[in-house]
């Protein structure tokens, strides 16, 4: 039985829509005038047990709205979810057991306490007992290497030290499936590392299954095996992340630098040229439309080659051009 | 490490015993925290009790000049004493509501609800409990501050009846007043901006409540108007029964907190209901 299972979900909110100015909001007491937005249209996919699933898409695709219906607090406008054999918005308080979820944007340790006291409270809210409660918060903190943190009040936290102490705070309960949604946001290059090897041992040691939503391509590259992108609530891509790579890596990106003046039309068939200097250029191309010896032999002929450095595109540029192609 | 903390928690690592122990555990939990927290700032604490002291001060001045001006030692049957030990025990229940509509409202609107709703006890009651830490302990100080200032002003307060009596309809009063700010809190989850209803709220409880001025001061039309409205049980209700600890009044006040209690307890619960179902989560 697969972790997560969605079929054909629909979220449609009804917002009102309100003109500008003290006359628009009185007429919009009047009548409201409600406008429908489609944030998620038409979802199905699965994640299994103990899986590390990637759930990308641009700003507003519906990632958020998604996990929000998964742990329960969202009810769907149609369609089917089961989330280890619950349907959440029907078994909200049963599944809050065994699910544990970190929304990025908002905190849920108390600010003026230290972390530990909220590691308490969640877990008398957990029903855990004191002795698995303890052995289970000094087990963490090691992982997270909090150890050192659990004591000082939250407020006086770095934004790196206070999201790994809500990570741990999510895991508490030792739950088998695990939704975060933007865990590294604002966080910097080391603190991010961090965090995804923790997430990344924690899911080795206690086979907890992670849906992860990130900006950050990099977090779905080293985390995630599989990926889903969605845009506009429906999914454009799902696929291994390494079958998401190796589909765009014949796109090349060449840069060249001459000993000598370049001609100011210079240009290769087939090769897109995205920037021509006086010195030297950058280009792209698609070895399955153009192949390569002719664009070798076409730079070599351009002039006294200095230096040439070939690239593929980076996972966020992939990404980034399937947004931009189902931008419809 | 695998092998020491795979089994560290094991579906039975859950409380053992009765279940209601755990269910009761997690909320006093969730009391004694926000009690804790509550202490956080203990500057602040005091700060905000003595506010009270301001209050009496000016409510001092106030009826001692009408007093005077009358010339008779009580008004409506209450002297100075009475009024100012009634005043203080009326704002003392005030000042130590917590506005939890506002907390509410908040929590609702920039989204943070969703941690609250997506964990295993009833959102009603956990704001029930972090409420009752809260204003546990501004009460305590209001009390104390304020019975130090009214000592030193008009003598020794009510006997021991009046504090035990007060006691049981401080409670209810604060549960009625917890049903209210309930409601405006989850109105949130409908319209976008609550600060209508909690003004209107605050208005009635201080004009019809009995706040600022006992009810019995007022004339008999209005006096009707109020003790037939629920905003008197939670403010005249308990400072009256202070100041004159009889059994006849204590079954009043506790009969109206009753009914009122049953009739917006059951509103509470049963828009609680319509609200999850329809609930829209902003943010994220
Ligand atoms: N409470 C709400 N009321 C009305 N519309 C909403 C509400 N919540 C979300 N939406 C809309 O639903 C769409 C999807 O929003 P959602 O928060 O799921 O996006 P997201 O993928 O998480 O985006 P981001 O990466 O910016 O966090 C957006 O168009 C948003 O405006
Ligand atoms: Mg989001």
């Amino acid at each position: 039985m697969p972790a997560i299972s969605v079929r054909d979900l629909r979220k449609t909110f009804q917002m009102k829509r309100k003109a500008a100015g003290l006359r628009g909001s009185l007429r919009a007491l009047w009548r409201p005038d409600y406008q429908s937005v489609e944030a998620v249209r038409g979802l199905s996919f699965e994640m299994e047990d103990g899986e590390l699933l990637g759930f990308i898409g641009p700003n507003g695709a519906g990632k958020s709205t998604t996990i929000k219906i998964l742990t329960g607090i969202l009810h769907p406008s149609s369609g089917e979810a089961a989330v280890l054999g619950h349907v959440p918005w029907e078994q909200r308080q049963a599944l809050a057991f065994q699910i544990g979820s970190v929304f990025g944007q908002r905190p849920q340790l108390w600010y003026h306490l230290p972390a530990v006291d909220t590691f308490y409270l969640f877990g008398k809210i957990y029903e855990l007992d004191d002795s698995s409660l303890k052995r289970r918060i000094s087990f963490l903190a090691e992982a997270f290497e909090i150890e050192e943190l659990l004591e000082t009040p939250v407020r006086k936290l770095s934004l790196g030290q206070r999201m790994r102490c809500e990570v741990a705070a999510s895991l508490l309960h030792k739950p088998r499936v695990l939704l975060l949604d933007e865990p590294s946001i604002g966080l910097d290059v080391v603190a991010k590392q961090r965090l995804r090897m923790t997430i990344q041992r924690m899911n080795e040691l206690e086979g907890v299954g992670v849906l992860l939503t990130s900006h950050d391509a990099g977090d779905i590259e080293t985390l995630c095996r599989r990926v889903i992108i969605i845009n506009h609530g429906e999914i454009v891509y799902r696929d291994k992340v390494s079958a998401l790579k190796r589909r765009y890596l014949t796109v090349k990106t060449v840069d060249v630098r001459y000993n000598e003046q370049l001609a100011p039309d210079f240009s290769l068939p087939g090769v897109e040229m995205v920037k021509v200097g006086r010195y030297g250029a950058k280009m792209r191309f698609d070895t399955r439309v153009t192949p390569v010896e002719p664009v070798i032999s076409g730079l070599a002929a351009a002039g006294s080659l200095a230096d040439v450095t070939v690239s593929e595109p980076s996972l966020e540029e992939v990404i980034s051009a399937i947004y931009e192609r189902t931008e419809a | 490490m695998r092998s020491r903390e795979a089994d560290v928690l094991s579906p039975e690592s859950r409380v053992r015993g009765p279940a209601a122990a755990a269910v009761v555990g997690k909320y006093w939990a969730i009391f004694r925290t926000q009690l804790v927290n509550s202490l956080a700032y203990p500057i602040d604490l005091l700060g905000r009790s003595l506010a009270i002291v301001l209050f009496m001060w000016i409510f001092m001045n106030l009826w001692r000049v009408t007093y005077g001006a009358t010339g008779a030692s009580s008004i409506a049957g209450l002297t100075l004493a009475d009024t100012m030990w009634y005043l203080m025990m009326a704002e003392a229940v005030m000042l130590s509501k917590r506005d939890l509509s506002e907390t509410i409202s908040e929590q609702v609107k920039d989204g943070s609800v969703a941690y609250l709703l997506n964990k295993p006890f009833n959102f009603i009651l956990y704001h029930f409990a972090a409420g009752l830490g809260h204003s546990l302990l501004s009460f305590g100080g209001n009390l104390l501050i304020g019975s130090g200032i009214v000592w030193l002003m008009v003598g020794p307060p009510p006997g021991i009846m009046g504090w035990l009596f007060a006691g049981v309809a401080v409670a209810l009063s604060w549960l009625l007043d917890f049903c209210f700010s309930t409601l405006i809190g989850l109105s949130a989850f409908v319209v976008e901006e609550t600060n209508a209803f909690r003004w209107i709220y605050q208005k009635f409880l201080l004009l019809l409540g009995g706040v600022l001025i006992p009810l019995d001061f007022f004339p008999a039309w209005l006096q009707t108007i109020s003790l037939n409205l629920p905003f008197a049980w939670i403010i005249y209700g308990p400072a009256r029964l202070f100041v004159d600890p009889s059994l006849a009044r204590l079954g009043q006040v506790l009969l109206q907190q009753g009914i009122w209690l049953a009739v917006f307890g059951g509103i509470v619960w049963v828009t609680y209901r319509r609200a999850v179902a329809r609930l829209v989560i902003n943010g994220g």
